[in-house]
């Protein structure tokens, strides 16, 4: 029921479209404290995110969302004049098309990954790996490629860790692998897929940040990406015949066995359906629609995952239509105060609420930058003293990425900061949006893997530390300290080493007249 | 779709030549004296037509001089296709 007139109604939303396109006409947010201060709400979110995920480790999306908003409320503080334009700006930024893009790419990925894992991809792999029937000393260099696989697969690095420190590692271990070069190797089996996969959460940033196609960004990157895979696969298989591991008594194929499904392996087309799709031009909902469809129904029709695991409903006994209905596959009675829905579809999508909410506020300060001159301000800076040349333009564009994914350990939030800097520095140079996503997302993915504070690291680490609770023969001196495996994430170093030489000598450098994105038609 | 893998295995040079009468898409990077310029790589086109508002926009352009030693040319302004990222 309407409360007040129409008229009324109609008025107040004309009043708020009038004020939005105000902030959207007019440059100038004043701040007491010049233009720097507009850069307070971004800055008081880094300081958060370093003292919080950094120093007190605490891996929580929602509490940088926390961060963020104080940081706007503050910002608001020092703010000469009106407000309103400040207020409104907030609305500007989050109603940029580069967040709307990232969100709806995000809900898919997430339905998509989770989709196959409920399916048991990873039971694929395992069975994979046990086939093979490798020893210790070419274990590590077989888990980074499995969990190459996995990652570019369902798109999640973490995932990936979590998934493969609970199985491969404490297999490898009983097998006579080195411990430390094993988790190592995992570390850089979820660098790869973070990096390479379209389903990936930077691989979407990076392309929609810098106007560029995720199935192009995808292709373009692999150059990148393979150069540095086969020189780390070389490194572990070195390595694993240098490192010793520890003896211990016990069936390492037991461990695998347990979790071994070779129908998992099916899902290697339904992420290849995603990855040819995306690559051949398809915009990038339809490609992953495509892969949820062909894992649905290889779910469904190979047995691999009833549909319950996809979606189920669980109404109370009481619900009017629940006993009607209970004959449905996903349809579950439970009792009353438990009624809940669940499944992969709903668990992907659910699983990027937190980021989805974080982006747009994160988006939503760097507009407020934008609007009061500080992100002019230090971009002029850094085109005037630092990066003066394309080659040092690139550097700094690698180096800095990987500064801000050093201090920011939730790597998707580090990327989204210091997006707006790669996209302005490279095209003051002309650098084509393909590149500038591959430098963005090579640095932000190695750097969320590499030192002991990174998330990727500790959520291994924390899967780990589970391990002697689990396994009788785990002992806590088998427990890797995160500080010792840094070194070991070669894949991780590889990859930013190859973006400085190719920033130096520039390989795969192209500018925008070499090749035109497909762009925001095919995002 | 291999021919998308198969791209930019090369060494590309940071000072790019262009052809008189070749159109390029390129941003519109700066001002240098009363002139707008496009900046690709450490190559420079002085684009005629454009004004200083025009900068950080995408615009087609078309090759009119380039001078290899110099790296620096001329082009005119076809028209502006597109904005900044950001």
């Amino acid at each position: 029921m309407a409360v007040g007139p129409p008229d009324d109604d109609d008025t107040d939303i004309e009043r708020e479209i009038e004020e939005e396109e105000t902030a959207r006409g007019k440059n100038d947010i004043e701040f007491y404290g010049g233009r720097a201060m507009s850069a307070f709400p971004i800055a008081f979110f880094i300081a958060w995110a370093i003292v919080q995920s950094g120093l007190l480790r605490i891996g929580d999306t929602t509490g940088l969302v926390a961060g963020m908003l104080i940081g706007l409320i503050l910002g608001l503080l020092f703010v000469k004049g009106s407000w309103k334009t400040y207020a409104n700006t907030i609305f500007e930024g989050m109603t940029q098309r580069v967040a709307a893009t990232a969100i709806v790419a995000w809900l898919w990925a997430g339905m998509f990954a989770d989709t196959i894992q409920a399916g048991g991809f990873v039971s694929g792999l395992v069975w994979a790996a046990d086939t093979a029937q490798v020893g210790a000393t070419l274990f590590p260099a077989i888990t980074f490629i499995l969990a190459g696989l996995l990652a570019t697969g369902i798109g999640t690095g973490y995932g990936t860790t979590v998934a493969f420190t609970g199985l491969f590692f404490p297999a490898g271990v009983l097998l006579g692998a080195n411990p430390v070069l094993l988790f190592g190797a995992i570390l850089s089996g979820a660098v790869f897929g973070d990096n390479l996969a379209p389903v990936s959460d930077t691989t979407i940033v990076s392309a929609v940040t810098q106007d560029s196609d995720i199935g192009g960004v995808v292709a373009s990157r692999f150059k990148y990406a393979i150069v540095a895979a086969v020189v780390a696969f070389a490194a572990y298989v070195v390595a694993g015949n240098v490192m010793e591991g520890i003896e211990i008594t016990g069936d390492a194929a037991q461990i695998l066995v347990e979790e071994s499904e070779p129908a998992g392996l099916l899902h290697l087309v339904s992420m290849s359906v995603v990855i040819a799709t995306a690559v051949a031009g398809r915009h990038i909902v339809e490609a992953i629609s495509w892969g949820i469809i062909t894992a649905v129904i290889f779910n469904v029709v190979f047995g691999l995952a009833p549909v319950s695991d996809m979606l189920l409903f669980q109404a109370p006994e009481d619900a009017p239509i629940a006993e009607q209905v209970e004959f449905l596959p996903f349809v579950e009675i439970v009792e009353s105060g438990e009624e809940i829905v669940s499944g992969s579809i709903y668990s992907g999508a659910q699983g990027f609420f937190p980021l989805i909410v974080l982006t747009l506020l994160i988006v939503a300060g760097a507009q407020i930058m934008i609007r009061g001159g500080g992100f002019e301000a230090l971009q002029n800076w850094l085109l005037d003293n630092v990066a003066t040349s394309v080659r040092r333009a690139e550097t700094t564009m690698v180096g800095g990425t990987a500064l801000v994914n050093g201090m920011i350990t939730i790597n998707t939030a580090a990327e989204i900061a210091i997006a707006p800097y790669i996209a302005r520095i490279g095209e003051r140079f002309n650098i084509n949006g393909y590149r500038r996503a591959n430098i963005l997302d090579a640095n932000t993915s190695a750097l969320g893997y590499i030192f002991p504070w990174s998330g990727g690291v500790l959520v291994g680490y924390a899967q780990i530390t589970q391990l002697p609770g689990e396994f009788e023969w785990f002992t806590q001196d088998m427990v890797v300290n995160p500080a010792d495996v840094f070194p070991f994430v070669f894949h991780g170093w590889l990859l930013v080493a190859v973006f400085l030489i190719a920033a130096i000598t520039g390989f795969g450098r192209e500018y925008v007249h070499d090749r035109e994105s497909e762009e925001v038609a095919r995002l | 779709m291999i021919e998308k893998y198969t791209r930019g295995w090369s060494f590309r040079s940071a000072t790019p030549s262009f052809e008189p009468g070749q159109e390029i898409s390129a941003f519109l990077t700066g001002v240098r004296g009363d002139d707008v310029v496009a900046r690709v790589g450490d190559s420079t086109l002085v684009v005629d037509g454009a004004t200083p508002d025009d900068v950080d926009r995408k615009a087609r352009i078309k090759v009119t001089e380039f001078d290899d030693n110099d790296h620096d040319g001329r082009a005119e302004l076809l028209e502006l296709v597109g904005e900044s990222a950001f």
